[in-house]
């Protein structure tokens, strides 16, 4: 069977995320950071819901009222110039 | 060259006297309409690769198409991680594909180094690049 | 320092400016697309009256009154944080920081991926990215695809890729892994398109009325359902097949299909190769809620809303002072309905109670005569977070 991708932007499988959490029995904070899923330029926005559903199946780790894979400043990828505030054109 | 386009539609209309608008994408001159973007310009041109993924190579083209997944990140006037699909083509533009990285490793998320010496030794019996 | 910012430049955004701006508030709206008008713009889909609803036509109509009123609006403007001061919002963006006394965060909602092999290859899109090609950029995605995921949002987006004269193979399952469980489960996805059937011509719309009764007989429906498909508009539409794999080298040349079994295994000896050039992956929306996250808004996990919405109450206002939402990040609906929210968030920000009440009562309404609801339990999906609220007070 072919490798289902997760996380395009990292490229981790669905079988790296299925075995990390089995392994570590752990969360899906936990499961990022062994993994890199959702670390990559978008932020997890693909496949956040992805790696939740999967934590869900594995170590029956409920989506809470807080939203699982803490999301942190920037949502989006900035350039130094932007944070710098140097960045003025477009 | 607007072998792609959708330039009549039964409700909405047909679509005309647009501006054209000349760019290049890696090297070559493509023409798209005023208030394309990248994405859309390349596409009715018949291009859909935009990039490789940095470590695999794998060829990547847009997923979302609505600035969410980055899938479409290309160079623009030599600026990084541009979104093809939320960027309009300007007269001129200078866009450039998204190339393969050098990987210093390439396994599996178990075996990477969880420190610096391991780095180093990995690194030593994998020179992939 | 402004009155307000609005993040998001669709139709709940849009319709927030207009009511601020009949108080003379300071507004400016920001989106990071080119063009305002969200994911409206895409949308065109015939009314059960005959109607056509007309996404681009919708937008102007907001943009005129928007422009009559001198309402600033920038687009490619990108949201990366929000900090929350003592006397309002700073916003960061890729231009500029933005100080603002109230923010009403519109951001709409994100496509939900359904991963199955070989979708990173170029010609593969979510269902939305076809819809915006299509019928915004006027760029044909292929010659001949197919839709994987059977859902309200991808039947309605594959009717419009028909009227643009894009040809589908047909609709079929993602096969089933951990992540797509519940769109690779032909008595789930049979639910949701009974709900939809009515939507459908004559064939289509007898047997979805005559099976929408009750739950044994959609049972039968899914265990003698035709190996043709049943047809919407001409396209076959498979709920007993499913797509395991996305062939090609450097783009898409075919999908691999086979049969499943009522609970959506596969059964071994039936696959087939289908040439198509593009397909479209339809998992459902989820609302993108990241800033109002990054803004310290407080969470609740609403399966009916669609996931993790802000809590909020019926006057889109957040528990954080001066933190308005409105739109899909409240809970996956209609335009229509993120529209009236909108209206119902601008007077709130404007202080007329009296016009936000009446148009709390429109939202409703509008709610009520919708034709597609995304979730059957969305009231109860409302009530809850309405509720959440109260915690907070």
């Amino acid at each position: 069977m072919e490798k289902t991708i997760i996380c395009r932007c990292e490229e981790v499988s669905l079988e790296d995320i299925e075995n990390t959490a089995k392994k570590h029995n752990c969360s899906a904070r936990e499961v990022k950071l062994r993994t890199r899923a959702g670390m990559g330029y978008c932020g997890g926005r693909t496949c956040r819901p992805a790696v939740d559903a999967v934590l869900a199946d594995v170590t029956g780790e409920k989506a809470g009222h807080q939203v699982p894979l803490k999301v942190q400043p920037p949502v989006r990828p900035v350039t130094l110039s932007v944070l710098g505030g140097t960045h003025h054109d477009n | 060259m607007t072998t792609n386009r959708i330039l009549n539609h039964p409700v909405l209309g047909p679509v005309e006297n647009k501006t054209p608008v000349t760019f290049t994408f890696d090297g070559q001159t493509f023409e798209g309409f005023e208030g394309d973007t990248i994405a859309s310009a390349l596409l009715a041109n018949g291009i859909r690769q935009l990039r490789v993924h940095e470590e695999t190579g794998a060829p990547r083209a847009i997923y979302c198409n609505i600035g969410h997944c980055f899938e479409c990140r290309v160079t623009v006037n030599k600026h990084e991680t541009v979104r093809a699909c939320m960027t309009t083509i300007q007269p001129d533009m200078v866009v450039e594909s998204g190339k393969m990285e050098p990987a210093p490793f390439n396994t599996s998320p178990e075996e990477w180094p969880r420190t610096y010496a391991e780095f180093e030794s990995k690194k030593e019996g994998d020179s992939n690049a | 320092m402004l009155d307000v910012v609005i993040i998001g430049a669709g139709p709940a955004g849009l319709s927030a400016a207009i009511a601020c701006r009949e108080s003379n508030l300071d507004v400016l709206v920001i989106d990071e697309f080119p063009k305002p008008g969200g994911r409206l713009l895409g949308q065109l889909h015939q009314e059960p009256t005959g109607e056509w609803w007309n996404g681009i036509k919708e937008t102007e109509a907001l943009l005129n009154k928007a422009n009559a009123l001198n309402t600033k609006i920038k687009c490619g403007v990108s949201c990366h944080h929000i900090e929350k001061t003592d006397d309002g919002y700073i916003i960061h963006t890729n231009t500029a920081l933005i100080k603002t006394k109230k923010l009403l965060i519109a951001t709409g909602a994100a496509e939900t991926a359904a991963p199955i092999p070989g979708w990173t290859l170029p010609g593969v899109m979510s269902i939305g990215a076809a819809q915006v090609m299509t019928n915004v950029h006027r760029v044909q995605v292929g010659k001949r695809g197919i839709v994987v995921g059977v859902n309200v949002l991808s039947a309605a987006i594959a009717r419009e890729l028909q009227i643009a004269g894009i040809d589908l193979h047909s609709m079929a399952l993602p096969v089933k892994n951990t992540v797509t469980k519940d769109h690779a489960h032909p008595g789930k996805v049979m639910d949701g398109l009974v709900r939809i059937a009515h939507l459908a011509p004559s064939a289509f719309l007898r047997f979805g009325s005559k099976f929408a009764q009750s739950a044994k007989v959609r049972e039968m429906a899914v265990k003698l359902y035709p190996s043709g498909g049943v047809k919407m508009w001409g396209m076959p539409i498979h709920i007993r097949k499913a797509i395991t794999k996305i062939n090609g080298t450097n783009q898409v040349e075919s999908v691999t299909m086979s049969n499943v079994t009522p609970e959506g295994d596969i059964i071994p000896g039936t696959e087939e190769i289908i040439k198509v050039d593009f397909v479209c992956i339809a998992g459902g929306l989820y609302p993108l809620s990241e800033l109002a996250s990054v803004a310290g808004c407080p969470f609740r996990h609403i399966e009916e809303l669609g996931g993790h919405v802000p809590v909020h109450n019926e006057r889109m206002e957040t528990p954080l002072e001066g933190l308005y939402v409105a739109g899909n990040i409240t809970g996956i609906e209609s335009a229509k309905v993120a529209r009236a929210q909108g209206i119902v968030a601008g007077y709130t920000i404007a202080g007329d109670v009296a016009k936000a009440e009446s148009a709390m009562q429109d939202v409703k309404a509008i709610r009520e005569a919708a034709s597609i609801q995304f979730h059957p339990q969305i009231k109860a999906g409302r009530a809850k977070i309405h509720r959440a609220f109260q915690e907070y007070v």
